[in-house]
C-alpha cells in the first residue's frame, strides 16, 4: 500500500475526502490529521472505520461534536423530501433534539408534548420513540395548512414548530400560535432557493427587536450556525437562503429557545 | 430506526426557479454558478427567447468555469446538444445567439466586481483544506453573503454586454461511425483519421 483515497462518512453518505494520501495520524479528542503526497494536510474530527489496504482506500466516520444539554434545542422536520404533502397521503414528522440542525441524545417522549394547529383548533398528537428522534403521525393529510408545535418544559424550555402544507399553493398569511417565543414567517409561500425569506419574532405574542436569529441548512460544515440576523424594531428579519433543503431558524430569549422549520420543495 | 437525514427532495409538482435547475445539475451552490444564472436569466430577457428546446439558441462560452453549467442547465444550451460551444480563453465571457430571433448578446464578467476583501477572504479560505472551525462557519458566514450580493446586485454592475452580430454555427448534425483497424472501437467518420490500413481513431493514430 502506498497511498490510498480517503473517504468520509457523513449523514451514511460516503464522500471521497482527500486523494493520494500517505500518512494518516490519529490524534487526541477524535482527531485524525491526513497528509497527501503532495504535502496537503487535513486535519479533521473522525474515527477510522476501515483500512482497505488492496483497494487503497481509508474510511472515516465524522465525528460530531458533543451537544451541551444545556444549549440544546427541539427541531420538527417533516417525512418528506418534496417539501410538501398531497391531500390523503399519510403526514408524519419526527422531532428531533440537538444543535443546529446535529441531533444529540435527550429526547425522551415523556417530557415533551406534540400539538397540531388547524383552524385555530389545537389538538394533542401523540410521539413514537424511533432511534434519536420522536415519530408524530397525523394520519391522512386533509388540502391546507397545519401549523405543528412540540415544547419541552425544565430549568430550560424548549419550543419547535413547522408548517406543513397538504395539497398545493396554500400561499396566505400565517398566524401565531401562541408560543412564549416564536418566530413567524411573514407569509406561508412555496419559497425557492435565492429568496429572501423573512419573518417576525414573537415574545409572549410581541415583536421582540434585537433578537438574534440564527439559522442553519443541511450539509453545512459548520458546528455553528453559518447565518445570524437581528430582528429590527418591529421584530422581524430576514435571511437569504443559499442552501437546497430545509432550513432551521432558532432565538433564544433567556431560559427559552424556539425553532422554526422552513419546509423547502428543493 | 429512523436515521436522522435531511432529504432533498426532487420537486415534480412545484416549479423550479433557474437559480434551483441550475444548483440541481451542478449538486452545490457557488459563486461562480450564481454568475452563470445572472447571466443566462439576462440572455433570455435580452433576446426575449424562452430556454432551449431543439438548437434554437446557441451559446458560446469562454471558460469551462462553474458558470457554465448554469448557462446549460438555465438556457438549455448543452455540450450533448451541440448547442453548446466552448473556446478555451479562460475568460467569463458568454455569447447567447438566439436562431429564431437573428441576434445574439455578448456578456462579459466586469474586471473587478468581485474582488473586495471579503471576496479575496472567501477565496483564501475556500482553497484551504484544513479549516478551524472558526474558519469553516467564517467561510460560510461570507459565502452567504458574496451569493446574495451577487443575486441582488444590478446586472450591470456585474457584467458589461452589447449585441453583436454573429455567424451561427450549423445545428449539430449526425455522422455515420467507421471502426478503428487498430482498437476496434467505433469513431465518428468526420474524427476517424484514413490511412493506407483503413480508418484509425485520433488516438490510435497519434493525435491525441
Amino acid at each position: 500500500m502506498c497511498e490510498a483515497n480517503v473517504y468520509l462518512v457523513r449523514d451514511g453518505v460516503e464522500e471521497l475526502l482527500m486523494e493520494k494520501v500517505d500518512r494518516v495520524v490519529p490524534g487526541a479528542d477524535d482527531t485524525v490529521m491526513l497528509e497527501s503526497v503532495f504535502g496537503e494536510r487535513r486535519i479533521l474530527k473522525a474515527r477510522i472505520r476501515e483500512l482497505e489496504l488492496v483497494r487503497h482506500r481509508i474510511v472515516l466516520d465524522e465525528v460530531r461534536p458533543q451537544v451541551d444539554a444545556d444549549d440544546a434545542e427541539l427541531w420538527l422536520v417533516p417525512d418528506t423530501g418534496h417539501g410538501h404533502f398531497h391531500p390523503g397521503e399519510e403526514v408524519s414528522l419526527t422531532l428531533w433534539k440537538g444543535k443546529g440542525m446535529r441531533p444529540g441524545p435527550g429526547l425522551a417522549a415523556e417530557r415533551v408534548e406534540a400539538f397540531v394547529v388547524r383552524g385555530g383548533q389545537q389538538v394533542a398528537v401523540g410521539l413514537q420513540s424511533e432511534g434519536q428522534g420522536l415519530r408524530l403521525s397525523l394520519g391522512q393529510g386533509e388540502d391546507g395548512l397545519v401549523t405543528v408545535y412540540a415544547r419541552e418544559e425544565g430549568d430550560r424550555r424548549c419550543y419547535a414548530k413547522v408548517i406543513i402544507e397538504v395539497g398545493h399553493h396554500h400561499h396566505q398569511g400565517v398566524e401565531p400560535v401562541g408560543l412564549p417565543l416564536e418566530i413567524v414567517p411573514r407569509t406561508h409561500r412555496h419559497v425557492h432557493l435565492g429568496d429572501h425569506y423573512e419573518f417576525t419574532v414573537l415574545k409572549h405574542g410581541r415583536p421582540l427587536a434585537g433578537a438574534t436569529v440564527r439559522a442553519t441548512y443541511p450539509g453545512s460544515r459548520s458546528a455553528g450556525y453559518p447565518v445570524r440576523v437581528a430582528t429590527d424594531e418591529s421584530g422581524s428579519a430576514r435571511v437569504f437562503l443559499t442552501a437546497p433543503g430545509n432550513w432551521l431558524f432558532s432565538v433564544t430569549d433567556g431560559d427559552v429557545t424556539s425553532t422554526f422549520t422552513l419546509v423547502k420543495g428543493f | 430506526m429512523v436515521e436522522y437525514s435531511e432529504r432533498q427532495g426532487t420537486p415534480v409538482c412545484m416549479s423550479q426557479s433557474p437559480l434551483e435547475k441550475a444548483v440541481q445539475f451542478h449538486r452545490h451552490v457557488c459563486p461562480g454558478l450564481l454568475m452563470g444564472v445572472r447571466a443566462a436569466e439576462f440572455a433570455l430577457q435580452f433576446l426575449r427567447v424562452s430556454p432551449d428546446r431543439d438548437e434554437e439558441l446557441v451559446a458560446i462560452v469562454e471558460t469551462d468555469s462553474c458558470a457554465v453549467d448554469a448557462i446549460q442547465a438555465v438556457l438549455g444550451c448543452t455540450f450533448g446538444k451541440g448547442n453548446l460551444v466552448f473556446l478555451d480563453h479562460g475568460k467569463h465571457v458568454y455569447t447567447i445567439a438566439s436562431r429564431e430571433r437573428h441576434r445574439a448578446v455578448r456578456i462579459a464578467q466586469k474586471w473587478g466586481n468581485l474582488r473586495g476583501a471579503e471576496f479575496e477572504r472567501f477565496r483564501a479560505l475556500a482553497q484551504k483544506t484544513d479549516l478551524s472551525e472558526e474558519e469553516e462557519l467564517e467561510r460560510e458566514e461570507l459565502r452567504g453573503r458574496i451569493l446574495e450580493q451577487i443575486m441582488s446586485l444590478p446586472f450591470e454592475e456585474l457584467f458589461d454586454y452589447r449585441e453583436v452580430q454573429l455567424d451561427l454555427p450549423p445545428r449539430a448534425s449526425i455522422h455515420p461511425s467507421v471502426r478503428c483497424v487498430r482498437c476496434g472501437e467505433g469513431v465518428m467518420q468526420t474524427r476517424a483519421v484514413e490511412t493506407g490500413q483503413g480508418w484509425l481513431c485520433r488516438p490510435c493514430a497519434g493525435e491525441a
